[in-house]
C-alpha cells in the first residue's frame, strides 16, 4: 500500500448522526420536490422543456448553492451539504443533472480558482442558484483519455479563438454558459497545456446539436461545435494553461455527486421495492416472504448504506482539504454506481411484469441510473486509479 | 399583537404507532418530528403576520422532553421568531387535562393575544387540548378552523369545519384556535431559516418558573389511568369476487350490496 502523509490542518470530520440542520435541510429538499414529483418530470421531459419551476423552487430557498461559500451568496456547507441535497431529489424521483455540474464542477473550481471579477460575474449567480453554468469535457476522439483533447484555444489580437467538438454535454438547454476545457496552440502548432474557457451559450459561432439519449431525463445531451467563438482573456479560469490541475478540482466534486445521485435513486426503487414485496401476494403470502425475493433487496440495502458512508466521508475530506479526497471520490462513486443499479435491478425483479409497466415508475429509472457505471468517469477508469494509486500496482495505460 | 403557537414533537408520521406493551402506554421511541398539524398553525401566524396585521412576535412553545428541542427549532425555521420550552420531570406521565394546565401557565406569562395550535397531535389525537387551555386562560375557543381573517386587528372572523359544512364564527381575541390541515399549505423553510434556527432565543423554563402546581401535573396530578390496552384486532380479508362472467360478477356484487342494506 502506497502510504501517504496527512499534511491537512483542519481534521475532516465525518458526522455520523446527522445534525438538527442536516434533517431539515433533507426534510425541506425532498418536501419541495415532492410538490412536483413524477408527473412533472415526465410533463417536462415530454414536452421538452427543462425542469425550471422546480431548480428555481430550490434555488430560491438557497439550496441549490449550500456548497458556495456565504460571501458569494451560497449556503458555506461545502459539498457535504450540495450531496445531501443531491440525494434527496433524485430520492423524491426527480433529476436534475445541472446540479452536479454547475455548483459542483464549475462552482468549486472558481471558489478555488476564479479571480474576483470572475467570482463576482459567475460564482454569485451560481451560489445563489440563478446563474447555470454546463461542463464540456468530453470529446467522441479523445474518449477517456484527456491527453487526446483537441478542442482549442488561439490567441488572436488580444482575445482568444476556440475551435472544436464536445460531445454528451449535458444540460445546455438550460444553461447560461458552458465552461469547455481546451488546450491553447503554441507557437509551433502543436496544443498546450488545458485550460478552461466560459463561453456564453449564445456566442457568435458556438452551435449545438441534441444526442437522442435512452436516458428518460428532463436533462439533455448535446454536442457542441466551436468555430471561432472570440473570447476575452478575462473568460480563462485558472490562466492560460491552467493545467488539468484546474479542471481536477472540479472533478472530485463531480464524482462525489454522481454518486450521491445514484444511492438517492436507489434508496427511491429500494422503498419502492420494498413496499411492494410486503403487499404483493402470490402463494398466499406476501412474496417478501420467499427468501429469493427478500435476500437480494437486503444485499442492495447493505451495498447501498456502504455507498452512503463512503460518500459522506469523500465529502467530508473534500471539504477540509484533505488529503484522500480523490480515493475516497472515486470509490464513492464506484461503491454509489454499482449499489443504484443493483438496487434498482432488484426492485424491478420483485416487481415481477409490472417492473416493466410505466405506472410502476421503476423501468424510468433504469437508464438514469444504469449511466453511473459510465459516466461522469467509467467504472474501469476507478478500478485502474485504485489499482495504480491505493494499491501501487503498475499504470495499466 | 403577540401571537403563541402551541408545537409538540411527535413520533414521526412514517413509523407505525404502537402500544409498548410493558407500560399499556403509546410507545413514543423512534424518529420524531414536529407534529404536522402544528406546521399548518405556524403558516397561519406567519400569514397572519405576512397579511398586514401588525405582528410583534410569533413565540413557539412547547411541552417536553430534552428532545422537544427539535421541534422547536423546526418551528423557528418555519417562521416563529422564539420558543420557550417547558421540561420538568415533574411534568412526565401528565394526561390531557394535566399538560392543558401546564401549558396555560407557560402561556400565561407570555400573554399572547392569539394562542395558535394544530387541531390534533399525531400521536395522541385527543383534539382537546385547545379547550382545556382555553378555560385555563379563560379565552374563547374555537376548534377545526379552516380559515381565519383578523378584523379590526382585535377580533377573528374563522370559518370551521362542521358536520355539514362551514360555521363563520367571529371571535374577540384574545382566543385559542385550533387549525385544521385544510387552512393552508404550508411552507418549506429555506437554507438560511434553517441554519439561523439556533441562533433565536429559546427561553427553557422549569415548572416552577411558570408556578405550576406539581400536584396538578405528572401522573399524580392526572385523572386518566391507563388501563389494559391492545392492539386492534386484526381485520378480516376482503371478500375477491373474480370477474370471470360479467353478468354473474355484477349480479354478486349487487346481491352482496343487497345482503347488508346498502342498496
Ligand atoms: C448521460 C451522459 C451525460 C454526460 N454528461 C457529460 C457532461 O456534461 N460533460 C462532459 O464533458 N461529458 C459528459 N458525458 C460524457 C462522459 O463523461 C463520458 O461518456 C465518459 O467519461 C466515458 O467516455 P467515452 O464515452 O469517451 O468512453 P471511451 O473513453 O471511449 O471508453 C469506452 C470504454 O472503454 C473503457 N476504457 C477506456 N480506456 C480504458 C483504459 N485505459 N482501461 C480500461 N478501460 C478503458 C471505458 O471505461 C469504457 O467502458 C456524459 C455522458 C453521458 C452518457
Amino acid at each position: 500500500m502506497v502510504g501517504r502523509v496527512s499534511t491537512a490542518a483542519a481534521p475532516a470530520a465525518l458526522s455520523l448522526i446527522p445534525s438538527q440542520e442536516e434533517t431539515l435541510l433533507r426534510e425541506a429538499v425532498s418536501g419541495i420536490c415532492r410538490q412536483f414529483g413524477r408527473e412533472y418530470m415526465q410533463q417536462k421531459r415530454d414536452s421538452g422543456g427543462p425542469p425550471s419551476e422546480l431548480w428555481e423552487a430550490l434555488a430560491s430557498r438557497g439550496y441549490m448553492g449550500v456548497n458556495i461559500p456565504e460571501e458569494y451568496d451560497g449556503g458555506g456547507l461545502g459539498m457535504a451539504a450540495l450531496s445531501a441535497v443531491g440525494e434527496e431529489i433524485a430520492a423524491a424521483g426527480c433529476a436534475l443533472l445541472l446540479i452536479v455540474v454547475s455548483p459542483a464542477i464549475v462552482g468549486s473550481i472558481l471558489v478555488r480558482h476564479g479571480t474576483p471579477e470572475q467570482k463576482e460575474r459567475w460564482l454569485r449567480g451560481i451560489g445563489a442558484g440563478t446563474t447555470k453554468v454546463a461542463f464540456a469535457i468530453t470529446e467522441a476522439d479523445a474518449g477517456t483519455n484527456s491527453h487526446n483533447l483537441a478542442t482549442s484555444l488561439r490567441r488572436d489580437d488580444g482575445r482568444f479563438l476556440l475551435n472544436g467538438q464536445k460531445t454528451f454535454i449535458s444540460g445546455v438547454e438550460d444553461a447560461d454558459a458552458v465552461c469547455v476545457v481546451a488546450r491553447t496552440r503554441t507557437s509551433d502548432g502543436g496544443l498546450g497545456l488545458p485550460s478552461l474557457a466560459i463561453v456564453d451559450v449564445d456566442a457568435p459561432g458556438f452551435t449545438r446539436q441534441q444526442i437522442p439519449m435512452a436516458v428518460r431525463g428532463a436533462d439533455k445531451q448535446w454536442t457542441l461545435f466551436f468555430d471561432d467563438v472570440e473570447l476575452e482573456e478575462e473568460r480563462l479560469v485558472g490562466g492560460e494553461n491552467g493545467g488539468l490541475g484546474v479542471v481536477f478540482d472540479g472533478l472530485n466534486p463531480e464524482r462525489i455527486m454522481g454518486a450521491s445521485i445514484s444511492t438517492g435513486i436507489g434508496r427511491l426503487a429500494l422503498e419502492r421495492g420494498a413496499a411492494y414485496a410486503r403487499e404483493r401476494r402470490v402463494w398466499g403470502q406476501p412474496i417478501g416472504a420467499h427468501q429469493g425475493v427478500a435476500h437480494p433487496l437486503a444485499e442492495a440495502k447493505i451495498e447501498l448504506e456502504l455507498a452512503r458512508l463512503m460518500t459522506q466521508k469523500a465529502a467530508a475530506l473534500y471539504d477540509a482539504g484533505a488529503p484522500g479526497a480523490g480515493e475516497a471520490a472515486n470509490m464513492a462513486k464506484y461503491a454509489a454506481a454499482e449499489a443504484g443499479i443493483h438496487c434498482v435491478d432488484r426492485a424491478i425483479q420483485a416487481h415481477g411484469g409490472n417492473g416493466f409497466a410505466l405506472e410502476y415508475g421503476l423501468s424510468d429509472l433504469w437508464w438514469g441510473v444504469r449511466v453511473a457505471r459510465t459516466a461522469p468517469v467509467s467504472r474501469e477508469m476507478v478500478l485502474n486509479y485504485v489499482a495504480e494509486h491505493s494499491l501501487g500496482l503498475p499504470k495499466s495505460y | 399583537m403577540k401571537i403563541c403557537v402551541l408545537v409538540k414533537e411527535v413520533p414521526d408520521a412514517a413509523v407505525e404507532k404502537r402500544i409498548d406493551p410493558s407500560t399499556g402506554r403509546l410507545d413514543r421511541s423512534g424518529e420524531r418530528n414536529l407534529n404536522p398539524y402544528d406546521t399548518h398553525a405556524i403558516e397561519a401566524a406567519m400569514q397572519i403576520r405576512e397579511g398586514g396585521s401588525d405582528v410583534e412576535e410569533i413565540v413557539a412553545v412547547t411541552m417536553g422532553p430534552e428532545s422537544a428541542v427539535r421541534a422547536l427549532h423546526k418551528a423557528v425555521s418555519l417562521g416563529a421568531d422564539r420558543s420557550v420550552h417547558l421540561s420538568d420531570d415533574s411534568l412526565a406521565g401528565s394526561d390531557v387535562a394535566a399538560t392543558g394546565y401546564a401549558l396555560a401557565k407557560t402561556l400565561q406569562r407570555e400573554s399572547p393575544d392569539l394562542v395558535l395550535l394544530g387541531q390534533q397531535s399525531d400521536d395522541g389525537e385527543c383534539y382537546t387540548i385547545g379547550a382545556v387551555v382555553a378555560d385555563h386562560l379563560q379565552m374563547p375557543s374555537l376548534t377545526q378552523v379552516i380559515k381565519l381573517d383578523v378584523e379590526d386587528g382585535a377580533k377573528l372572523r374563522c370559518e370551521r369545519q362542521a358536520e355539514y359544512g362551514y360555521d363563520t364564527v367571529s371571535v374577540e381575541m384574545p382566543a385559542v384556535i385550533s387549525v385544521g390541515d385544510a387552512i393552508n399549505e404550508p411552507r418549506y423553510p429555506s437554507l438560511k431559516a434553517i441554519m439561523g434556527a439556533k441562533k433565536k432565543p429559546l427561553d427553557a423554563v422549569a415548572a416552577g418558573d411558570v408556578g405550576i402546581e406539581s400536584d396538578h401535573v405528572g401522573e399524580a396530578g392526572s385523572q386518566v389511568q391507563c388501563g389494559d390496552f391492545k392492539p386492534p384486532p386484526e381485520k378480516a380479508g376482503g371478500e375477491i369476487i373474480e370477474d370471470e362472467d360479467t353478468d354473474e360478477t355484477v349480479e354478486k356484487i349487487v346481491a352482496w350490496l343487497d345482503e347488508r342494506k346498502l342498496l
